[in-house]
């Protein structure tokens, strides 16, 4: 933070956007739309931060598609499932914010920007099997494909998505029954989808309206004036260049979590993130500027968890890459501890299962599920499904562990062997009778969520019992992480006292998460953040 | 399917040319990503590289089985990949344009298999001509370094 105002500006605007993802180009361009002239700061050297690496999927309630799907939803019925799944962990002036103002988003979207979605056939709320859930249909929305001759020379600055192929939700883009004859068509035609969608049509939008990228510049500080209003950032290129900017209307931090960062994610988080889901870019940048400039924060100890799994022959930006693996919900596999014991529901969401992973056994004084984790799998399972890269029907390839044996197994890995076979004859005892009174597998919605029929112990149980044995191992990761500065209803970051910094805004990743910890359905992270993005362009945009 | 041919004039005899390329242990560190190889007999090798795709860099193992050492105007290989499902071959071929000028042509040729096939290969389709270039450019840098 800097009270130091330069005496000659190197650029003058009136909104600074720090990032380039989701949440950041919706503010971008709402405040342009208002007439606002808008620069964006991109600290890589590429657009679309963590949106265009995820699935770009909105989680928004009463959104214009489901009323056109003739999907019945409420402000009670999604406030209701929200407070929920957030157990009194999220503000609910927030939540009925969120509600109110997202549809509204969509439509802001939908009149103003190219950026089209689609409700995705057959795809079921995480909590279906709640009585608060939908109880039809889905509020996830799934952008449809977008050429990238729409944003002509900045096509080859989207960010690359390693983790979700060019298809769509529907098309089985995130689980599985994968076309890859149409995958190759769409790569070769430059065509689009999930997460590069939303950026593209998002920044075709950004690009109509005037608004200025800068890529390899980072915002590093930002400048207040006496009053403590936030005036202008101090950024820096890559090159090393200094640049005082100012930012007469004020600055919208929108560039991403910190789980990239160890400091911070050691500080703050209930558990360390090992391996994230995430460019490698996501460092902390607007956290830390927004406490220099005397934010409250919340939801800290939060992030977007995911149990991360590694194909080690990839790296993306000269870093192992995490990837998203697959195999949990099936029948034929359990996951375990190095105690050889399985510790949690296997199959339920990415963003509620690692939450085992930190759990302390006061007894034995130890964190007995600290990754990696292990899922154990049989040949069945292998035949029947892709798991990470591998392909049924192929060979396993020499970075996975295999044995004819469980103790074999168990001694290759380093898990207690007795423990493991004690586990596995308990799990296929449990599979004999068609329940697994441990932790419940086949009775959660998400453990069924690409079939029809919902969850059941044909589907979700299955022995372990055909060699060759295989472990995998699962890490402690994350897709983002989701506390940062509180802000309020109109985005602006708040001191302790409640008081907003004047001048100073945040969405998306960078901010704390307006739900809370809730990660409600798919598309929990993009809703919000782009819902609090556009309030913010909204809010800074006409003032 | 994913081919790339690359090729460059070189200020150098055939002779001399022939003297590098028909040992392995000279060229092979030259592949780009190169990571290590492993000689088994005259005409058999295994190898592992990191392939650079743009946006990812993948580590894949091979083996490659030398189908014809013509001295000295051309080696023809087959490739098979180990740890993926890949396979193809290539060549270097050597012509004469005068006693101290020999025109070289390095070609290379990956075919993905199996589901994600069509996938891998329209990665490829980039890939592999860059990686022939890049191979043939460096042997003959090579050349014309040892040979100063």
């Amino acid at each position: 933070m800097s009270y130091i105002i330069p005496e000659k500006w190197d650029l003058e605007t009136d909104v600074v956007v720090l990032g380039t993802g989701g949440a950041a180009l919706v503010a971008a361009v709402t405040a342009a739309q208002e007439g606002s002239s808008v620069l964006a700061l991109e600290k890589t050297h590429q657009i679309g931060g963590t949106t265009a690496y995820s699935g770009g999927v909105a989680w928004v309630p009463g959104n214009r598609y489901m009323k056109e799907a003739g999907i019945n939803d409420t402000k009670e019925m999604a406030i209701k499932y929200i407070e929920r799944l957030s157990q009194g962990r999220a503000d609910s002036d927030m939540i009925e914010r969120f509600v109110d103002k997202g549809p509204e988003m969509i439509d802001y979207l939908y009149e103003h920007t190219p950026t089209r979605f689609k409700m995705p056939a057959g795809y079921p709320e995480y909590y279906g099997h709640l009585k608060e859930a939908l109880p039809q249909g889905t509020r996830s929305l799934d952008p449809v494909p977008f050429s990238l001759s729409e944003i002509g020379e900045w096509a080859d600055t989207l960010r690359q998505n390693p983790i979700f192929p060019p298809l769509t939700l529907e098309e089985g883009g995130a689980i599985g029954g994968v076309d890859f004859g149409k995958i190759a068509e769409r790569m070769e035609n430059n065509i689009v989808t999930m997460g590069r969608s939303l950026i593209a049509s998002l920044f075709k939008a950004c690009l109509d309206r005037g608004v200025v990228t800068k890529l390899h510049t980072a915002g590093k500080d930002l400048i207040l004036n006496e009053a403590d209003e936030v005036i202008g950032v101090i950024a820096e290129t890559s090159d090393g260049e200094k640049l005082y900017i100012k930012a007469n209307k004020g600055v919208i931090l929108a560039s991403g979590g910190f789980e990239w960062n160890k400091q911070l994610t050691r500080s703050f988080l209930k558990g360390d993130i090992t391996h994230p889901v995430s460019p490698p870019g996501n460092e902390g940048d607007a956290l830390m500027m927004s406490m220099k400039a005397g934010a409250s924060l919340g939801n800290m100890s939060e992030a977007w968890w995911y149990p991360t799994m590694v194909d080690p022959t990839f790296e993306y930006e000269d870093k192992v890459m995490g990837q998203l693996g697959g195999g949990r919900q099936g029948p034929n596999s359990i996951i375990v501890n190095k105690h050889g014991k399985r510790f949690v529901h296997e199959g339920t969401t990415y963003n509620d299962m690692p939450r085992s992973l930190f759990e302390f056994d006061p007894v034995k004084m130890e964190f007995a599920n600290k990754g990696p984790v292990w899922m154990i799998f049989d040949q069945q399972l292998k035949d029947s499904q892709m798991i990470i890269t591998m392909m049924p029907g192929e060979d396993a390839p020499d970075w996975v562990d295999q044995a004819s044996s469980l103790r074999e197994l168990a001694e290759k890995i380093g898990v207690d062997a007795d423990g493991l076979e004690a586990q596995v004859k308990r799990w296929n005892d449990n599979c004999e009778q068609g329940i697994d009174p441990d932790f419940h597998r086949g009775t959660t919605k998400f453990e069924a969520l690409n079939t029809p029929t919902g969850p059941s112990p044909a589907l979700n149980l299955g022995k372990i019992e055909k060699g060759p044995f295989y472990a995998l191992p699962i890490y402690q990761g994350a897709l983002g992480t989701n506390g940062g500065p509180r802000t309020d209803g109109n985005s602006q970051v708040l001191r302790h006292d409640n008081t907003p910094i004047k001048g100073l805004y945040a969405a998306g990743n960078a901010a704390m998460n307006p739900l809370g910890p809730l990660y409600p359905s798919a598309g929990g992270t993009i809703g919000p953040g782009m819902t609090f993005g556009y309030l913010a362009g909204k809010h800074i945009g006409t003032n | 399917m994913p081919n790339g041919t690359h090729t460059v004039e070189v200020p150098l005899n055939i002779n001399k040319i022939w003297e590098f390329v028909h040992d392995m242990n000279n060229w092979a560190p030259l592949v780009p990503g190169y990571i290590t190889h492993e000689i088994i007999n005259e005409n058999e090798s295994t190898w592992q590289f990191k392939g650079d795709l743009g946006f990812m860099k993948k580590t894949v193992k091979l083996k490659i089985d030398i189908r014809e050492w013509n001295e000295p105007v051309s080696v023809i290989f087959d490739l098979k990949g180990t740890s993926d499902n890949f396979k193809g071959g290539g060549h270097f071929k050597a012509t004469v344009i005068d006693d101290a000028n020999t025109s070289m042509e390095g070609f290379l040729d990956i075919t993905a298999g199996g589901a994600m096939g069509p996938m891998v290969n329209a990665i490829l389709k980039n890939f592999v001509p860059k990686t022939a270039q890049e191979l043939t450019d460096n042997i003959v840098a090579k050349l014309i370094e040892v040979n100063k």
